[in-house]
């Protein structure tokens, strides 16, 4: 069900905690940061970082990074590749889910730069969400080739270029969770939705020419909350980062189950 | 180890189109169907004579149940309109992002101009519901 209010131990209290920015600086920006110390025992709080935006680099995991080297090496992200491929660094911006490594502070309208987790997650520490039920909902849509016929004996199983083109777009999926944790639907029932993301992954092996298993994967979501909770809000196309449309692909999974009952 | 907490999620999350025109939906749907008992309401009175069908018209009649009715056609032309995007949406089109924010777009400025319109035609002086 629903529940709109935060958990008593999750709200965020007034503790949060100001680090000046340094003498002489130029372009000062304010960064407000979501963070949790699983050992404090304490709720989370909200920290405020001022930069000096004229010595930093112009990605919000720029200033992320020069926060931790420079002002507080206790803040907790994920980060690896910097440039928009790994997904290590999806959390929310300025109200929207995105990677903090293709997210230009510039953008970022308003004097502040609000940033918190990736939403309604369970939070490990400060913006590292736990996302061990995201990747179990990937696992549980078997996103891997199932086949009934053998393999060409000389070969790989091989197909047409529109058929590849059909796979191109959610194959580029990075599993960064902006779209799932996007998704309204998905906070108030992700025990039982399976989500944007995982629906997307099962959408690109529905629809892979090369596989078997057409039937018995839209069996396997035909279900009034693993697949019919997506009321088609667009919150994850609106949100994906690679510019990937989940949404379009939950429709046509819709369609597909519609149109075989004829 | 204390819990892990939930992070924030309504309070933080940027309150766009997309999820406005969703809730309106739903909270629209809601109205129509809780709306459908006054119909039954105006039936009953319609069965029980002209004494009681007065009565009803009466209470109607009274300015603030008109601001109610005034809603209550608002919410039926969003729902119908937006109704429609869904039904678009099920054939498959209109899920480029450019796509949903123009027909956003269209539903919004039809309920604008068409319940201006009805308002109109429904509530003004001359004629139309006592």
């Amino acid at each position: 069900m629903a529940e709109f209010q935060l958990p008593p131990g999750s709200r965020i209290s007034n503790d949060g905690k100001t680090f000046k920015a340094p003498e002489g600086a130029k372009k000062v920006r304010r960064f407000q940061i979501y963070r949790f110390d699983p050992d404090s025992g304490q709720n989370p709080r909200v920290d405020t970082y001022e930069i000096d935006m004229a010595a930093c680099g112009p990605m919000v995991l720029d200033a992320l990074i020069k926060i931790k080297n420079e002002i507080d090496p206790t803040l907790s992200f994920r980060r690896s590749c910097r440039e928009g491929i790994c997904g290590s660094c999806a959390m929310n911006i300025d109200g929207s889910n995105t990677l903090a490594c293709i997210k230009s502070c510039a953008d970022v309208k308003g004097a502040d730069v609000r940033i918190y987790p990736l939403p309604h997650m369970p939070v490990i520490k400060d913006l590292i969400p736990d996302l061990t039920q995201f990747y179990a909902q990937y696992a549980a849509v078997k996103p891997w080739l199932t086949t009934r016929s053998p393999a060409p004996p000389d070969g790989e199983r091989l197909q047409s270029k529109e058929d590849q083109e059909k796979i191109d777009g959610p194959s580029a999926c990075i599993l960064c969770a902006c779209c799932s944790t996007s998704c309204p639907s998905y906070w108030w029932n992700s025990d039982r939705y399976l989500g944007p993301a995982a629906l997307l992954a099962a959408y690109r092996w529905i629809v892979d020419s090369r596989d078997d298993s057409t039937g018995e994967r839209l069996d396997a979501l035909e279900d009034p909350f693993r697949l019919y909770r997506c009321h088609t809000i667009m919150n994850c196309t609106e949100a994906c980062p690679k510019d990937l449309n989940p949404a379009r692909a939950i429709g046509e999974i819709k369609r597909l189950i519609a149109g075989r009952r004829h | 180890m204390a819990p892990r907490p939930l992070s924030p999620h309504l309070s933080v999350y940027r309150f766009a189109y997309t999820m406005a025109l969703s809730i309106l939906h739903r909270i629209t749907g809601v109205a129509l169907a809780s709306g459908l008992l006054v119909l039954v309401a105006w039936l009953l009175a319609l069965g029980n004579g002209p004494q009681a069908y007065a009565a009803f018209t009466g209470f109607m009649g009274h300015g603030l149940i008109q601001v109610v009715l005034g809603a209550w056609l608002l919410a039926f032309l969003y729902h119908l309109a937006n109704g429609i995007r869904h039904l678009f949406w099920d054939t498959g089109r209109g899920f480029a992002k450019s796509a949903a924010r123009r027909s956003a777009r269209m539903v919004i400025a039809f309920v604008v101009v068409a319940g201006a319109l009805l308002v109109y035609v429904f509530f003004c002086p001359v004629g139309g519901v006592q």
